[in-house]
């Protein structure tokens, strides 16, 4: 489990990036709901935490693929494969992360020396 | 025409070739449009948060937006990745970014980087180190003005002074209250000719008896041939039978409320180099807005402004619009009518400007200083 920040340094309506390999997400919904997923959208290589989040819902700054925050699933492409969600409790007022088992769905040309 | 020195009533104009030239062209773009404050837009064309106008100012393209709090910034439409042009409409509205249709690099309504594709791998790169690059911004008359210049002219010298040196001051201006009247009728005139054939007919009026029969019925005096420029802070006063500047000396709309009585049946008139006129009457004001395209063609954007309660009620302006809109007419066919003569080897010296004419000798003579290479 990590320990992110106090919950007080994350606005409703804000997100944060965490650099850690590979780099988390973590929104606070204008509803107070904190949630966390990967950062990178899984079409091509952006931070979800500089996209739009509206709802429970993130949009990519880049091409506009949506994710759902408490599934990771895809709602709207070009994004295809869903990104983890990772599990956040709050203890204390902090913010506390439990990064997800499973392998990532890393974009084409992240982690890999490649071109078009 | 040879050096032969003229009669004391007439002083030479420029030169055709400074009508007709690329590269004098080129040089007034970049060392005029370029530098000066330039009118771009009716703060109201912007309408909110992400509304956008693309202008083209000399040689740039600039967007001008509003910015989550309303504030109007402007940008070059320039991607600061590989140099694509962000907004290729002349108006819309972006809902929360400028994205580049190339890369994808995405700028937000500040102009600030906010994402590209890998840039979190490029965390050296600073993110409004590489954001769009502003052009200053002024609001004012209700009108947004943008410079281009590294070190932009104090505004209130070169545009505000204008203003108060023309009508005496510039309380005379603010009577008429630009910023809160609206846009009753906007006419875009597409002119083949040259940017400053327009505002030299604009400064004087020795044609107005020949080619403004209307203008002149509504004010007898412009028949002297002296306009309103001629003098600081003097209006021309409305023909005794004249009710309204209006077509056919009708009645206009309601006088605007903070004009005093001296400013009552009276035309203004103001040029504010190099691109907009402004004329004031009690009851509406004409805004002109040049915007240069080539060294014989320039665009001429034409707002007619009312009490807001005049425009929301529908009230038919066609009466005063026509007036105007016919007086501009006129004036372009006639700047037009020059253009091709502009290149004709008997006017390579120019043409000369008669007495009442003369105080256009000092608008050449800005241009020429505006061109030359002494600082």
């Amino acid at each position: 489990m990590i320990r992110v920040c106090p919950l007080a340094d994350l606005a409703r309506g804000e997100a944060k990036r965490l650099d850690l390999d590979p780099a988390v997400a973590i929104f606070h919904t204008e509803d107070g709901e904190v949630l966390a997923i990967d950062d990178t959208c899984t079409h091509q290589d952006a931070s979800l935490a500089d996209g739009w989040l509206e709802g429970c819902e993130v949009e990519c700054p880049l091409h506009s693929s949506k994710f759902d925050l408490r599934t990771g699933q895809v709602d709207a492409p070009p994004a295809k494969r869903p990104v983890r969600t990772h599990q956040v409790t709050i203890t204390d007022g902090d913010i506390y992360l439990t990064i997800a088992s499973e392998q990532p769905n890393a974009p084409a040309g992240v982690d890999v020396e490649a071109g078009p | 025409m040879s050096t032969t020195s003229l009669p004391e009533s007439l002083i030479s104009t420029l030169p055709g070739i400074y009508y007709t030239d690329e590269a004098i062209f080129a040089l007034e773009q970049e060392r005029i449009f370029e530098q000066l404050w330039f009118c771009a837009a009716r703060s109201s064309d912007l309408a909110g948060p992400g509304s956008f106008k693309t202008v083209q100012i000399g040689r740039e393209s600039i967007i001008v937006s509003r910015n989550r709090t309303g504030a109007v910034r402007a940008f070059y439409n320039v991607c600061r990745h590989r140099g694509a042009k962000l907004c290729t409409e002349d108006s819309g509205e972006i809902k929360r970014a400028f994205q580049c249709a190339y890369h994808a690099w995405t700028y937000d309504l500040d102009g600030a980087l906010i994402a590209a594709p890998n840039l979190t791998k490029m965390p050296d790169v600073d993110r409004s180190e590489f954001g769009l690059m502003r052009v200053a911004v002024r609001e004012w008359l209700g009108y947004v003005w943008l410079c281009l210049a590294d070190e932009p002219p104090s505004f209130e010298q070169a545009v505000m002074q204008t203003v108060a040196d023309r009508l005496g001051d510039l309380e005379s201006i603010e009577h008429y209250d630009l910023d809160n009247l609206s846009v009753g009728r906007r006419i875009v005139y597409d002119v083949k000719a040259n940017w400053k054939l327009i505002v030299e007919n604009f400064m004087e009026c020795y044609h107005c008896a020949t080619i403004h029969p209307e203008l002149t019925e509504v004010l007898p005096e412009f028949t002297d041939g002296y306009a309103a420029q001629y003098f600081v802070g003097h209006g021309a006063e409305f023909g005794q039978q004249i009710e309204g500047f209006t077509i056919d000396g009708s009645p206009g709309m309601d006088r605007i409320p903070g004009i005093s009585d001296e400013q009552d049946r009276r035309y203004y008139a103001i040029t504010i180099k190099p691109q907009v006129f402004i004329n004031l009457v009690p009851d509406h004001v004409i805004f002109h807005r040049m915007y240069p395209v080539a060294p014989d063609h320039t665009i001429v954007e034409c707002d007619w402004l009312y009490l807001p309660a005049v425009v929301e009620s529908g009230q038919d302006v066609s009466l005063s619009v026509e007036l105007f809109d016919r007086v501009n007419r006129q004036d372009f066919d006639a700047c037009e009518r020059c253009q091709p003569a502009m290149s004709s080897r008997v006017y390579a010296g120019g043409g000369v400007l008669v007495p009442s004419e003369h105080h256009i000798g000092a608008f050449h003579d800005w241009v020429r200083a505006q061109l030359s290479d002494v600082t």
